[in-house]
């Protein structure tokens, strides 16, 4: 694995020792123990790119990028937590005043678990169907409406809501405990196990008006630009599983023996093998440059996360299928490496923009991008 | 304020311009609505929101992301002078 960057340069030692060999186990019982969560949240690591004038540790996209691949190729569910973290803490950051700044970022650098909500049941790729409302009442709003497919939604002290509000949208804080908050488990998800996708009834939650993030923006401008951090997150995520499988099948392939010779041997699998390492090199720099855009504040960032995210879920689907068929029966069972990440890869494919959406996105930018 | 504040807005309107006609591929008025004539996804208002942040040194947070902040170079242009403006207050 390669080195993770400053200010992070220990943590990738700090996750391994963490997560050591027990993300099978986290992944058949659908549950990452608290005391692992916390760890890492009261660390800041959750959401590492919060700036240090909030408490967080400043790390670039890139530092951040390679973090997160890191824990990826330990566990997908652990790295979507991580996503819904870093995606709340970057929606705050987007739609938030300074106040807010200074009230909620310390808290999600410090400790504090967070969940974004943006799924509806009629609401999933086309999110222009949401009906969540968050309806302002004097100095206080009334936020009712279900979401559903909530990411780490199980584990939240918090939970940022996307809904409609006025002629336009707006995201708002709700405590995990306030009145009205129903938490509700996805029973065993097929991927990311652990990662606690909950859905999530809110009936009449009463919020102060303060808790309301921006306010009037476009609801697509507004879910585009929460949704750009977790493509980002879950690209390097997928970066992740394909270094895990990559290493996976590298190390199987060189040492299982069969018809007098190792698998590498076997010209069929050295394509599977050829084929990981092409996927993983692609998925990696596309990452690279989608975290320098970030990192240099280019207009590109937002095309260059799609992409990212595009290439990195595809690949990762693809890669984890050549592994568990490198592997063969040594991977067929659950909570192997290799099979967890086919199921997680796959998962990846659907969140953040499914793949068909995200090529959507992609074609529009063909037609609409000026001649080179 | 050592600069005439007529010729900032023009020079910042036409540093908007050249943005938006350059991506758009097409001359784009000062007052033409961006989101009526279709020209702004909602991929490409996020890119106009990182491009005035980086070009301008301005942050644009909550409120101000809405939309009619966006719809032209006209309104970007207003949205840009206002947020310097308030820098400068502050640095006062």
């Amino acid at each position: 694995m390669p080195p993770v960057p400053e200010p992070l340069a220990d943590a990738g030692e700090f996750v391994d020792d963490l997560v050591g060999d027990r993300a099978a186990e986290w992944d058949r019982a659908g549950l990452i123990p608290g005391d692992v969560l916390r760890a890492l949240a009261a660390r800041g690591l959750l959401c590492a790119e919060v700036p240090e004038t909030f408490g967080g540790l400043g790390a670039s996209s890139a530092a951040n990028g390679e973090f997160t691949a890191r824990v990826g190729s330990r566990c997908s569910s652990l790295r979507s937590v991580m996503t819904s973290q870093g995606m709340a803490a970057w929606t705050i950051r987007r739609l938030g005043d300074p106040r807010q700044h200074a009230e909620y970022l310390p808290e999600l650098a410090g400790g504090r678990l967070a969940a974004v909500a943006f799924s509806e049941p009629e609401a999933g790729s086309d999110l222009s169907a949401m009906t969540t409302t968050i309806e302002p009442d004097g100095d206080t709003v009334v936020v009712r409406g279900q979401k559903v497919w909530t990411t780490a939604a199980h584990y939240a002290d918090m939970i940022v809501v996307v809904g409609r509000y006025g002629s336009g949208a707006a995201a708002v804080v709700v405590p995990a405990s306030a009145p009205g908050v129903t938490v509700t488990r996805v029973p065993r998800p097929s991927g990311c196990r652990a990662a606690g996708h909950a859905d999530v009834r809110l009936d009449g939650v009463r919020l102060p008006a303060t808790a309301v993030l921006g306010g009037g923006q476009p609801l697509m401008l507004l879910v585009t630009t929460a949704l750009a951090y977790g493509r980002m997150s879950v690209a390097w995520g997928c970066v992740g599983i394909l270094r895990a499988c990559l290493d996976a099948a590298r190390q199987h392939a060189r040492t299982r023996r069969q018809f007098g010779r190792t698998l590498a041997r076997h010209q069929l699998v050295g394509r599977h093998l050829a084929n990981l390492l092409t996927g993983e090199q692609i998925a990696t720099r596309m990452c690279e440059h989608a975290s320098r855009c970030w990192d240099s504040g280019s207009p590109e960032m937002v095309v260059a996360s799609v992409l990212a995210k595009q290439v990195s879920a595809v690949q990762a689907a693809q890669g984890a299928a050549a592994a568990v068929q490198v592997l063969g029966s040594a991977a067929a069972h659950e909570g192997h490496a290799v099979e967890r990440a086919y199921r997680d890869a796959k998962l990846m494919e659907l969140i953040e923009g499914s793949t068909e959406i995200c090529q959507l996105i992609l074609s529009d930018h063909a037609v609409s991008m000026p001649a080179r | 304020m050592n600069q005439d504040p007529a010729t900032t807005a023009e020079g910042i309107a036409q540093a908007i311009t050249a943005f938006v006609s350059k991506r758009v591929g097409a001359d784009v008025p000062a007052d033409q609505d961006l989101f009526e004539s279709g020209l702004v996804s909602s991929l490409f208002a996020m890119e106009l929101v990182v491009h005035l942040e980086q070009a301008f040194s301005v942050q644009i947070l909550g409120d101000d992301l809405k939309r009619d902040n966006f719809r032209s170079v006209r309104a970007m242009t207003a949205l840009v002078l206002r947020l310097n403006g308030a820098g400068h207050a502050t640095g006062a």
